[in-house]
């Protein structure tokens, strides 16, 4: 599959991209989602960092990967159940069951686009494979991944971090958000772009946004600074 | 005065002597015998190691081998990092041959991306291709071309074939005759004493005067402490390909001929050594 840059109206300038990540943070402070602004130490470029920790079931049965319903999500994500009498396991998750997730949003000046990167690990530090991230996914995310506007997710180098993350390849993006907003420059003036992106790629890795999000008013300012 | 075609030859064929060790805390049945090897520096290391990766399991049982990995004075080697830009980073102003250890187990998962088949270098290698495309013609070359010539750029590079390569690659070094250049140039500027890994920035070859932007003015843009003042001593060296280029080079002829295959620029900032 070949990139294409045809939706050249709807590529998200570097400054475009800071401002839609403040106003996101803003709101992501007043509800309490755990979103912040990283810079790193030497260059102004930053990234958009959410950390976030879920207890995952040990024991899922085979079947219940297949089911497409909602009872598969709670299973998986539930928080540990007590022990029986007769098994030996301890009353505490042991560190095998809580996993970190971390996701990061860097701006790509290569295609101008918002860029998703995520990696998981267990609390002893021993990471998740692609496989067994995908395995806690919902099921139905996991059908979209066929038709998504992505064609491969790698394991790619952090750009500023210098570490192995997962990475949703950019290079469609432009395709889909130019699907969503229609020919009109109107539409895009008032949309964070970055919210309208990510609650479309993050489910897929597990990533959810709060519906207060769509709420999200451009701030004045936003258009006037840069017109 | 050498041609620049010659230039390209250069840069292609250049090698680089290397001693590879085993890790002393591998378990062998037997002692394993250092491995020599001229390694081609516009490649990757997973990709020519086959042999030293054979040589090695020789010596060990299955059970003790897993993926294979290489570390140079305890900094593990970036596999997706040209072995060229690797040696100028971490190595050029040692004694040759550059002695690598190799390792089997232990894998850094915090340092090291996985390469588990021949499949995963030759996606990384065409994802530099496409992003360097991007960066110089909006994609337009890389997505005019047929699958049989994207084939054939990985193919020439891991079978060391320079015209191969370079039939398709000439068409990525093109561009109208009413620019003079690239749309912006694809580089990475690396210094191993930062913690980020290197710097990409959008930087156009062509002034709006229509001045050739040079060597030189990349690095005042990018990386001004790569560029001590005048009257200074100069303490860093800004290598490409095992050489200092001279900082008037226009950038734009730099892209053209010294790209690694990825067509990208890889720039190492080093000390200068004190002698």
């Amino acid at each position: 599959v070949f990139c294409s840059m045809a939706g050249e109206d709807f590529f998200l300038e570097e400054k475009r991209f800071k401002q839609y990540c403040e106003d996101f943070v803003k709101h992501s402070q007043q509800i309490g989602d755990g979103w912040e602004w990283r810079t790193s130490k030497d260059l102004p470029d930053g990234y958009l960092s959410k950390t976030h920790f879920q207890v995952r079931n040990r024991h899922i049965p085979p079947d219940l990967k297949e089911k497409n319903n909602d009872s598969t999500e709670q299973m998986l994500f539930a928080h540990a159940e007590e022990p029986s009498d007769d098994s030996q396991a301890a009353g505490v998750c042991s560190t095998e069951d809580v996993v970190r997730y971390e996701y990061h949003v860097l701006y790509s000046s290569s295609y101008q686009v918002p860029v998703l990167y995520f990696r998981a690990c267990f609390l002893d530090g021993r990471p998740l494979t692609l496989d067994e991230i995908w395995g806690s996914v919902h099921a139905s995310y996991q059908d979209r991944l066929q038709e998504g506007p992505w064609d491969t997710i790698t394991q790619q180098e952090h750009p500023i971090l210098g570490q192995p993350f997962f990475v949703l390849h950019p290079c469609r993006t432009n395709e889909f958000i130019s699907a969503v907003l229609g020919g009109s420059q109107e539409h895009l003036r008032h949309t964070n772009y970055i919210i309208l992106w990510l609650s479309t790629v993050g489910p897929v890795v597990g990533l959810n946004l709060p519906l207060s999000y769509a709420k999200l008013a451009p701030e004045q300012s936003t258009d006037a600074d840069l017109t | 005065m050498t041609d620049d075609k010659d230039v390209l030859r250069d840069v292609w064929f250049g090698r680089i002597p290397t001693c590879f060790t085993l890790y002393q805390d591998e378990i062998t049945e037997r002692e394993a015998e250092p491995y020599y090897l001229l390694l081609p520096r516009i490649s990757y290391l997973t990709l020519v190691t086959d042999k030293v990766k054979k040589h090695f399991q020789k010596v060990m049982r299955q059970e003790e081998v897993s993926e294979i990995w290489f570390e140079y004075e305890g900094t593990p080697l970036k596999w997706h990092y040209p072995i060229g830009l690797l040696f100028d980073l971490h190595a050029s102003n040692t004694a040759l041959p550059w002695s690598i250890t190799v390792h089997f187990k232990n894998f850094p998962e915090k340092d090291l991306l996985h390469c588990h088949s021949k499949d995963v270098i030759e996606a990384h290698f065409m994802a530099c291709i496409k992003e360097a495309d991007a960066l110089k013609h909006k994609s337009q070359v890389i997505n005019e071309m047929q699958k049989k010539d994207h084939k054939q750029l990985w193919m020439g590079l891991q079978n060391d074939k320079f015209e191969q390569f370079w039939a398709i690659n000439r068409k990525l070094m093109e561009y109208s005759p009413e620019d003079n250049g690239f749309r912006y140039i694809p580089f990475r500027i690396y210094q191993a004493t930062t913690e980020r890994p290197f710097i990409q920035k959008l930087f156009r070859p062509i002034a709006s005067g229509g001045q050739l932007h040079t060597l030189g003015d990349l690095l005042k843009d990018v990386c001004p402490s790569a560029i001590t003042p005048e009257d200074g001593e100069q303490k860093t060296q800004v290598m490409i390909h095992g050489i200092e280029p001279m900082l008037e080079t226009p950038i734009q002829w730099l892209s053209e001929h010294m790209s690694y295959p990825d067509n990208f620029l890889h720039i190492s900032i080093i000390p200068r050594p004190t002698d």
